[in-house]
């Protein structure tokens, strides 16, 4: 079972062994199930993969998403949690705030620069859920279509300038 | 002179004990980091060697034959701070009960780091993440400042 992470499809050795990636994985997966953050809903059976997950989310009540549904992918490397999961919004409905670009990258300093490995799903979570709460208006990022059509796929790529902390 | 060029050749043995960079085959890490140099002539398989990685800072990952002269001092001088910081077995009544990195919780006898900032690691966790950030993750605190009240 600890060699069955070694190798994966990003053909590189982790930090943390197989098994205490998968025990921690299943472990935030399990919390997250058991206490999620409001608006959010996961199924405990993500599949065989452990490394990605789909999250559900619901736009919280009195704010500019009340009643809107997103879902978040998360992806975990398997230098997981020494690096931060590449997390996106997918699916037909991207919420529309200013730090969430049309093709679900989300600027978010805790996603990279801050990201710390005692931070978990749930924070993160938390985290987007307070972010999109606290919109006052909905627009995109002013600079979403140069930014949508010359990113990389992965936004841990994209070199991120955090300057607005109000949403 | 002489004591730096022993510790460049300790960062660069590729048998170098594991805690102080991942070891990774060295043509991943290139596949990861188009910012290193590509070796003109890639080693036949048969010939592969493996090398371990290191973080200069937390985004940039490279093999312990890639690095700069400044980014060697500063992981020398990193590793020798690690190894300044305190470490013991797991007692019976400590304040943290769970190592937050790979959320096991502790053991009484487990080898454990201790912080400045009194935050408590499993030793192969926390040195991992220090060899990329020289901050708590627990705090965000920076681990060097405390350093010398310890020792």
């Amino acid at each position: 079972m600890a060699l069955k992470f070694n190798r994966n499809k990003h053909n590189s050795k982790i930090i943390l062994d197989g098994e205490r990636w998968e025990r921690r994985l299943q472990k935030e997966l399990m919390s997250l199930v058991r206490e999620p953050p409001p608006g959010v809903v996961v199924d405990s059976d993500q599949g065989e993969n452990l490394s990605l997950w789909t999250i559900n989310m619901t736009g919280a009540e009195g704010t500019l998403y009340e009643g809107e549904h997103f879902t978040l992918q998360f992806k975990f490397s398997p230098k997981y949690p020494f690096d931060s999961p590449e997390v996106t919004f997918i699916g037909p409905n991207i919420p529309v705030h200013p730090h969430v670009y049309s093709n679900g990258h989300i600027c978010l300093s805790i996603l990279t620069d801050d990201w710390s490995p005692a931070l978990s799903v749930q924070t993160v979570c938390l985290s987007i859920v307070s972010m999109l709460s606290s919109c006052k208006e909905k627009k995109r990022p002013p600079d979403n279509s140069f930014y949508v059509k010359t990113c990389n796929k992965n936004p841990k790529k994209t070199k991120w300038w955090y300057h607005d902390d109000t949403v | 002179m002489f004591a730096f060029e022993s510790v460049f050749q300790c960062i660069f043995a590729p048998s170098s004990p594991r805690i102080w960079g991942t070891t990774e085959n060295a043509d991943n890490a290139l596949s990861t980091n188009t910012s290193v140099v590509v070796p003109s002539d890639p080693a036949p398989p048969y010939m592969e060697v493996y090398y371990p990685v290191y973080y200069p800072s937390p985004s940039i990952a490279r093999t312990g034959n890639q690095l700069t002269e400044d980014e060697q001092v500063k992981i020398a001088l990193r590793i020798g701070l690690i190894q300044n910081l305190p470490e013991g077995k797991y007692g019976d009544c400590e304040i943290n009960t769970e190592c937050v990195i790979c959320m096991i919780d502790f053991v009484v006898g487990d080898h454990v780091r201790y912080l400045p900032c009194l935050h408590t690691y499993h030793v192969r966790c926390i040195d991992d993440w220090l060899m990329r950030r020289f901050t708590c993750p627990s705090c965000m605190e920076p681990v060097d400042t405390g350093t010398f009240d310890w020792i």
